[in-house]
């Protein structure tokens, strides 16, 4: 019995490097790293800026003049916050969480220009507003998303990563 | 499972800290969000405040021809029923609409001036915020002071043909004063203009024009409406201009 259980892994190492814990904790800091890494890039940009901010909410004529006002004043905020959580690896799954929720709303919001044949720049990194028609990016802008989607996908369903500040400070994700 | 791997389980699990020697998440958890929470509404107040610094600072008086607050400058006011309203929004600070003026600015001026065209000009200011500078609202507060004595579309002519190579240079009160010069304006009128732009006489209407427009969509400039239809720019040449003008007077 012993020596069978002993060998099962050792059979199928390419099995066993899929589903190594290290490597998928690898995965997720790579993951983590990249959606962090942008959502810090896309706060900090535009955090000296709220007007502009407000302006590129405003300019998809999706939501109230002032709600989106806003939105554009408080979301750099918000992307920095969560970028910061990101890379420093605390409370990952909640972080993630929700830049999943911004990420969603982003490529509704792009999607929705696109469709109603808006021509703008999507303000991620600043600027925003309305683009000569030649100059719109929507497929590449929505093909970033959904790419960061994925990546906080990921971590929503496997919060655990290397090298975390939740794990070095929080006993139980040891 | 073996008996040496319950064992090794067992001894995993013991070695494990039990809630002790880590931080507490929750008190963790509450600090972040509060600290989160109060960093956004910090932001939003603060933001929000100079806004409405912003729209309150200076005179509160329109410029001549200028129906309402938010509403665009009419600068022919004159133009009889039967021809169209060109609406035009511009920044003086927009690299893309001292080019539009480079190529149509003397057939608008013509059409104006021949009453082919009623043209509403609104001017905006958002590229302040943009390039880190105020040169677009000083210079629109300076080209309502030309209005207030029949100079604005002079005054429009010589702020986008002395409009600095870089974009975000901006313009230097001496500038604007210049261009006052250009637009015709001398003695007595320069030195009524001269007062109204240093009191800054029409600036909430300035920034009312910029919230207006903003609401209604107008979010780029140059952009153009005849007869309140987006007028395609590309493409677009001085003999399709002058078609499509025609094509629209009643």
């Amino acid at each position: 019995m012993t020596t069978l259980s002993d060998q099962q892994p050792a059979a199928t190492p390419a099995r066993r490097l899929r589903w190594n814990p290290r490597g998928l904790d690898a995965v997720g800091l790579a993951a983590r790293l990249l959606l962090g890494g942008v959502m810090l890039v896309a706060g900090a940009l535009k955090v000296a800026k709220p007007e502009v901010s407000a302006r590129a909410v405003q300019a998809y004529q999706l939501l109230p003049f002032d709600l989106a006002t806003y939105i554009g004043y408080g979301l750099p905020i918000l992307e920095l916050v969560l970028g910061a959580l990101l890379i420093a690896g605390l409370f990952t799954r909640t972080a993630a969480a929700v830049s999943g929720v911004l990420l969603v709303a982003f490529i509704v919001g792009i999607a929705s220009a696109w469709a109603r044949g808006l021509s703008i720049d999507c303000g991620c990194f600043g600027e925003g507003g309305t683009i000569a028609p030649s100059e719109t990016r929507y497929l590449e802008e929505i093909l970033r998303d959904v790419g960061l989607l994925l990546c906080a996908a990921w971590l929503v369903i496997r919060p655990r990563t290397a090298y975390s500040l939740e794990r070095t400070l929080f006993a139980d994700e040891r | 499972m073996s008996t040496q791997a319950k064992d090794r389980r067992a001894k995993i699990e013991a070695a494990k800290p039990k809630g002790r020697g880590g931080a507490n998440k929750v008190v963790v958890a509450t600090v972040v969000a509060v600290l989160a929470i109060a960093a956004i509404v910090a932001a939003v107040i603060v933001a929000d405040q100079g806004m409405k610094a912003d729209l309150a600072a200076g005179g509160s008086s329109l410029p001549k021809n200028a129906p309402a607050m938010g509403a665009g400058l009419v600068v022919n006011p004159s133009a009889p029923a039967n021809v169209p309203t060109l609406d035009l929004w511009v920044d003086f600070q927009c690299p893309a609409c001292a080019s539009f003026e480079g190529t149509f600015g003397d057939q608008m001026a013509g059409m104006t001036q021949d009453n082919e065209v009623r043209l509403v000009v609104h001017v905006l200011s958002f590229l302040d915020s943009n390039l880190g500078n105020d040169s677009s609202n000083r210079a629109a507060n300076a080209a309502f002071c030309a209005a207030d004595q029949d100079a604005f579309l002079p005054y429009h002519q010589a702020v986008f043909a002395g409009q600095p190579q870089r974009e975000g240079e901006g313009y230097t009160d001496g500038q604007l004063t210049e261009f006052a010069g250009k637009a015709g304006l001398t003695g007595a009128a320069l030195n009524t203009w001269q007062q109204c732009y240093e009191a800054r006489a029409h600036n909430q209407y300035v920034e009312s024009v910029q919230t207006q427009s903003a609401k209604d969509g107008i979010n780029g400039t140059p952009t153009l409406k005849l007869n309140g239809k987006p007028l395609e720019l590309q493409g677009l040449t001085p003999q399709s201009f002058a078609e499509q003008v025609k094509a629209a007077t009643r």
